[in-house]
């Protein structure tokens, strides 16, 4: 390497450039590592729904404590639990009245949600709050608010209703600054007015053992309904909108992988061509054709290489930045990510890198391995 | 004979025609050799030294290398033929910027497999020969230019070579240096090494016990200049003994 300043100047282009290429292989599955992660930390494996629409898109599921009785009787199926979506204004005297999302929950011993303070649900017209609503209320457990929900998509304002807060939860699909609550079915039902009292948007099942198997024995059992695994409920999401991450991840990597080996190229070529004379010299002195071209291999991957590893810590810092302006998006769930590292990931980067290296130094080892030692001995001479 | 190359031409194809450098040249070079080859700019010198040092192959005729037609061997058996028999100094030096004197002298040692301790021994051995015993750690660009033609000698020398080829070897030299040079090559020839160098220069080419003068691509003719009367015999490989560039294998 003659010239220490160009190869520095190579170093961090690939830096550079290798840590937008990681950032591009964790966005391109982050969100659906991420949303898996989500899924999974409720505890539950399988979502039942009426159509195959999502959750709260479609409509809803009738009679839904009997279907769920019924569903977690099935020998295959651990728990099963109906949800009801609606939203709630909460009002707490003295304070400014919070837009909440409000979800009815059926019997189960298993829930969706982690208590941090105070109690469980236990009796009716009790409510669980997240902790942005226990801020905004200031609020603690044992303190009592007006509810007015808002049920079945209808805006038409519904009778206050009074609930005791029972305690604060953390529920896995919270964002950073909405305010969640959560009650059993009936106290929802009555805060819905009497309304499709036995109604859910979703009946949530975990499975003693194999989910594919219970989905299997849930649809048996309920052929009108629709049961989708973990995994098939983050396969319709891939096939919905996050594909779009993943295409611009593909296009952004081929873009960058691109200009990470125009870099190389140019630099190794016109480094090579600066030592034309050296280089025949050295072939005129003994050294083989095979050991002159693989230096410029060797000086490649250096670069690569090096660049490559400073890639990696500049590569995740940049993605923490990201993905902290891509959550500023509303309605992002606090724990969902866009940049997800994973093993993988790591492995592509490593292998599209050494590729890098390996095709970029072609064109110099091309010019290497064809120089003509006579004439470029006298080049040098007359030039 | 180290070489002997006989009827031997070289003819570069060009847009404009073809452009023949060297035409039906006969020539031998005999171990312990110490020959000249001057002529007028663009008359086939360095064509022929290029042929003679095995990187270009005439157009046609047959140039033998201890018996041995250097055209049909491969690439790589002609490196190894170069790397072990044939040192080459240039007009400028070609030196590797980065490494030191020392390294550079040891890069054609290393490349042909030569252990580290050899090495070492064998380098300081070359650079204390070469006069530069001091200047080892010294890179090219803290050397003066008859200093870098001194490192590239000990590194043409480094592997025990039987010739010498040097093209213009005091060309970036001024007067004094150029003839430290031409006494240093003189020694290496008076230790057993066969020596070739093409140059302009009439005073370096008159300490050569043998001058061919080219034109147009010939021999023009061949003279042994007064007192400097070709040896009895040529001095036999390792008889030289005395100092580094020992062509004893
Ligand atoms: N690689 C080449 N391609 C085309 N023509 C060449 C090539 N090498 C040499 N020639 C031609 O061959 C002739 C002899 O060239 P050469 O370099 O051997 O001359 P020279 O005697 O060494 O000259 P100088 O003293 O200027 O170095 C010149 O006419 C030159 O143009
Ligand atoms: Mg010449």
């Amino acid at each position: 390497m003659r010239q220490p300043a160009r190869a520095t100047l190579g170093i961090l282009g690939v830096a550079a450039v290798g840590a937008l290429l990681f950032d591009m292989l964790l966005l391109s599955q982050g969100l659906v590592i991420s949303m898996r992660n989500l899924l999974e930390q409720s505890g539950f494996d399988i979502r039942v729904t009426a159509t195959d629409s999502l959750p709260q898109g479609g409509p809803m599921i009738d009679n839904a404590s009997s279907a769920a009785r019924a569903i977690a009787a099935l020998p295959s199926v651990s728990a099963a639990l109906t949800i009801r979506f609606a939203s709630a204004r909460i009002e707490r005297a003295g304070k400014t009245p919070v837009r909440s999302s409000l979800q009815g929950v059926g019997l189960s011993d298993t829930r969706p949600w982690t208590i941090l303070r105070g109690n469980d649900l236990q009796r009716g017209r009790e409510l669980l709050i997240n902790e942005n609503a226990a801020r905004m209320l200031d609020v603690t457990p044992g303190a009592s608010v007006t509810v007015r929900a808002s049920c079945s998509g209808d805006s038409e304002a519904l009778p206050p209703v009074e609930f005791r807060v029972a305690g604060v939860a953390a529920f896995p699909f919270d964002t950073p600054d909405a305010a969640t609550a959560a009650t059993s079915a009936a106290s929802l039902g009555e805060a819905c007015g009497g309304q499709e009292p036995d109604a859910a948007d979703v009946i949530m099942v975990a499975a003693k053992d194999d989910p594919v198997i219970a989905a299997g024995d849930i649809s048996q059992l309920r052929p009108d309904l629709r049961a989708f695994t973990n995994d098939e409920s983050v396969g319709r999401l891939e096939q919905g909108g996050f594909t779009y991450f993943r295409q611009i991840s593909t296009v952004l990597t081929t873009v960058t992988v691109s200009f990470a080996l125009l870099l190389i190229t140019v630099l190794l070529t016109v480094s090579v061509n600066q030592r034309l004379g050296e280089i025949a010299a050295l072939r005129a002195l003994g050294f083989t054709r095979m050991r002159v071209v693989s230096d410029v291999l060797a000086e490649s991957i250096l670069i690569v290489g090096i660049g490559g590893a400073l890639s990696l810590p500049l590569g995740v810092a940049l993605a923490a930045g990201l993905d902290r302006i891509l959550k500023r998006m509303p309605q992002i769930p606090e724990n969902l990510h866009f940049f997800v590292f994973e093993p993988q990931a790591l492995g592509v980067h490593i292998t599209l890198l050494a590729l890098t290296a390996f095709v970029a130094a072609l064109y110099p080892m091309r010019i290497v391995a064809r120089l003509p030692i006579a004439a470029t001995l006298r080049d040098e001479v007359i030039s | 004979m180290i070489i002997e190359a006989t009827n031997v031409s070289r003819v570069f194809s060009m847009p404009a025609g073809p452009v023949t450098a060297v035409r039906d040249i006969t020539l031998s070079i005999a171990p312990g050799e110490h020959l000249a080859i001057k002529g007028p700019s663009g008359c086939g010198k360095s064509t022929l030294l290029h042929m003679l040092g095995c990187v270009d192959t005439p157009s046609s005729g047959t140039l033998l290398f201890d018996g041995r037609d250097v055209s049909t061997l491969r690439d790589r058996a002609r490196s190894l033929l170069r790397l072990n028999q044939i040192g080459f100094v240039f007009q400028r030096f070609f030196l590797l910027p980065m490494l030191t004197a020392a390294e550079n002298i040891e890069l054609p040692q290393s490349e042909a497999g030569v252990n580290k301790d050899v090495r070492h021994a064998r380098t300081r051995e070359l650079l204390d020969y070469v006069g530069l015993g001091a200047r080892a750690d010294h890179r090219p660009s803290q050397l003066s230019g008859g200093e870098m033609q001194r490192v590239a000698i000990a590194r043409a020398l480094a592997n025990r070579p039987r010739l010498l080829l040097a093209d213009e070897p005091t060309g970036e030299l001024d007067q004094t240096t150029g003839e430290q040079i031409a006494s240093l090559l003189d020694r290496v020839n008076a230790d057993g090494t066969a020596l070739v160098i093409v140059t302009h220069d009439p005073g370096l080419a008159d300490r050569c016990r043998r001058i061919l003068t080219m034109k147009d691509g010939r021999i023009e003719s061949e003279t042994h200049p007064v007192g400097r009367a070709l040896p009895a015999s040529p001095k036999p490989s390792g008889e030289g003994g005395s100092g580094p560039p020992g062509a004893s294998r």
